[in-house]
């Protein structure tokens, strides 16, 4: 046989095999006190600070120093692909230069491998080497070990020498004191790895959770912030839903935990919720039918969050929390907590109920939803961060505002220490003079509605006058859409405003206007008609304007 | 957000439309349509139930006398039930609609107004369209 081996233990840690296969002492070996010094260098505590690359640099030299040897390598395991590939080496730069892949149970390193065991070869010549670097390098003798950490094989460390050499226990010995060094800091480079790909996969998953763009609603501003945390991405979301009837609803919720799991059942929550919402359920409704949701999502699946409920019509706000922080309500410079009745978290109790608050959200009034990570910094009162966040909400003139004032407070250098989630709701003026320019498209009608109701109502319309004039205005503009246009792109004007008790409102489109088609548009004008005090059609090459005057209170 | 919805039932053999929301001329066609497609040939009418529609402009009143001019195609009627505290209300009085379409107050009596089809006329059972 031309092939001495050493074969340590099989599992865990290598072991000098000892009594197993005797090794002949070799004469080259360096003398005991300069082995214990180049021991010394392999445990250098300074080797820890470096990245892994230096690291394996430096111990690969130092290695190669303290056996004199002429090559090192050290081949990492691939469980994907059930190979050795070379990581780093000295004297043999080629095997990492040309990526080097080792089946593992094959050749000189994939038996080591897979046998966990040492393996010298006295002559290269004579043996099973399938790499042929090493021939071509001339190499005469080679000593390998496994890497392995709590009994998982991480790769390969081996030495080569171009004269032929017997490799003895104490290089055996010096070489497993490389192999504990280098194993653990590859093993933790790997999940660090893992760890920053799971942290990013996270932050993808949540961003493509959240809201693209938020809706547009007449009369109403939103305006959100998601910040992921510096370390880990966690559960936290906002949402804006349009509802029947003209009203919006605004959601924040905070999943109990971290990571990919947290960010996926962040993203079903958020689906349900919307789905009851758009079902038209309230908002203590919506929420408790979540709540059984998140019970049946089992895995003691556990959120916070809370639901508002607004109808710019009437300026009511309704608004359920499950185990949420109380928003903020922001109305002329003053800045308090909405209180709220606390129930239970999303997932907590089977059958839980939640509480509905009524209030009101004025005319140039704010709601703004937050998640804990806002409020909650490390040894500071829960109390504290809440006063603070009330404080600096006071002078918000918008919903962007709001959101860049309790940002303002986070440590912008290195993130927040857990993700932040806001959204704020801004119930806009309505102006005295009302004036639009809208796309001429079917769609626009019912928004346009909305508004208008409003605006009559601030001007003290109400009852029958208050849909009449909407009415008339509304079929003024579906003519405007339906007959006055190509199919090209195009917009109309509408403008309304109130004198001494009389709304003038007029419609402007910049097309032609056309003799009424059929029964229908006759009943339109009919309808505009009948619904105003005095209607006048002005029609030249530019465009036709329709002119509608209504007392109010008649 | 869609502007209305609509629910469909069957009682007696006559086919409830029930619909919520606003109808305008953004989505009164394709109302229309919904509620043709749903009505079996075999029903004996329709009851178009407005009670939850919050506005109707004159695109929806349009909608009404196509849906009547094609289900009388068929030999079926239409009823439509309008309460007298509806917003709707006022749009269909200006249109003059009381005049040309069977309007109910509730439910039940917008039923009593689709009158059924005689016993033993052949129906085509076997043909029903959505259902």
């Amino acid at each position: 046989m031309t092939m001495q081996e050493s074969r340590g233990a099989g599992t865990d840690a290598p072991k000098l095999g000892l009594g197993q296969i005797a090794l002949r002492m070799s004469g080259s070996v360096a003398a005991p006190t300069e082995q214990v010094r180049n021991l010394n260098r392999l445990t250098d505590p300074a080797l820890s600070e470096l990245g892994l690359d230096a690291l394996l640099d430096e111990l690969l030299e130092r290695v190669k120093e303290a056996l004199s040897v002429d090559t090192v390598a050290i081949l990492l395991h691939d469980a994907d692909s059930q190979q050795l590939v070379a990581r780093a080496a000295r004297g043999i730069e080629e095997e990492v230069e040309q990526g080097v892949r080792i089946p593992i149970g094959r050749g000189f390193a994939g038996r080591i491998a897979a046998e966990r065991v040492a393996i010298y070869i006295a002559d290269v010549d004579h043996a099973d080497i399938l790499n042929p670097i090493l021939r071509e390098k001339g190499i005469s003798s080679l000593l390998g070990i496994p890497l392995i950490v709590e009994g998982n094989l991480i790769g390969v460390l081996h030495v080569g020498s171009i004269t032929p050499r017997t490799f003895g226990e104490r290089d055996l010995a010096v070489l497993q004191v490389a192999a504990a060094r280098a194993a653990p800091a590859i093993e933790r480079a790997r999940l660090l790895a893992e760890l920053e790909r799971e942290h990013e996969v996270a932050i993808l998953l949540q961003r493509s959770l959240l809201p693209r763009r938020l809706p547009q609603v007449a009369g109403i501003s939103v305006a959100a912030r998601y910040l992921a945390a510096r370390d880990e991405v966690g559960g936290d979301w906002y949402d804006v839903i349009e509802l029947p009837r003209g009203l919006i609803g605004v959601v924040i919720g905070d999943v109990v935990g971290h990571g990919i799991r947290a960010a996926a059942l962040m993203g079903q929550l958020r689906t349900s919720l919307r789905s009851y919402a758009q079902e038209g359920h309230g908002a203590a409704r919506t929420l408790e039918l979540v709540d059984r949701f998140t019970q049946a999502a089992g895995d003691g699946a556990m959120a916070t969050a809370a639901y508002a409920v607004f109808d710019p019509a009437r300026g009511t706000l309704r608004f359920a929390s499950a185990g949420h922080l109380p928003p903020v309500h922001v109305a002329g410079g003053t800045a308090r907590l909405v209180e709220i009745t606390p129930s239970a978290p999303l997932g907590a109790f089977p059958y839980g109920s939640v509480p509905e608050h009524t209030m009101t959200l004025g005319t140039d009034e704010l709601l703004v939803l937050y998640t804990d990570g806002l409020v909650e910094r490390r040894g500071v009162a829960l109390n504290e961060g809440l006063d603070g966040l009330v404080k600096t909400l006071r002078p918000a003139a918008s919903a962007e505002d709001a959101c860049l004032l309790a940002v303002s407070e986070l440590d912008a250098t290195h993130g927040p220490r857990d993700d932040v989630a806001i959204v704020a709701l801004h119930n806009q003026p309505i102006p005295a003079e009302l004036r639009l320019r809208l796309p001429a498209e079917p769609s626009v009608l019912a928004d346009l509605r909305r508004q208008l109701r409003r605006w009559l109502r601030e001007r003290g319309a109400a009852g029958d006058e208050l849909l009449e004039i909407t009415m008339a205005v509304s079929e003024a503009c579906a003519n405007a859409v339906e007959h006055a246009y190509s199919p090209a792109p195009a917009t109309f004007d509408v403008r309304a405003s109130e004198s001494a008790g009389e709304v003038t409102i007029a419609v402007r489109d910049s097309g032609r206007w056309r003799p009424p088609r059929g029964r229908n548009r006759g009943r339109g004008l009919r309808i505009i008609e009948s619904a105003m005090d005095d209607v006048t059609v002005a029609s030249t090459n530019t465009g036709t304007e329709i002119t509608m005057r209504r007392r109010l209170g008649r | 957000m869609r502007l209305a919805d609509v629910n469909f039932s069957t009682i007696d053999g006559v086919l409830v439309a029930h619909l919520f929301g606003e109808i305008d001329i953004s989505n009164a066609v394709e109302l229309a349509a919904a509620v043709s497609d749903r009505t079996p040939n075999d029903a004996a009418g329709v009851v178009l139930d407005l009670s939850d529609v919050e506005y109707l402009d004159s695109g929806g009143i349009h909608m009404l006398y196509r849906l009547r001019e094609s289900l009388r195609a068929r030999g079926q009627s239409l009823a439509i039930v309008v309460p007298a505290a509806s917003p709707v209300i006022d749009a269909m009085r200006l249109a003059g609609i009381e005049r040309h379409l069977e309007l109910a107050e509730t439910l039940e009596d917008g039923l009593g107004k689709v009158v059924p089809r005689p016993n033993g006329e052949p129906t085509s059972s076997h043909c029903s369209k959505g259902g």
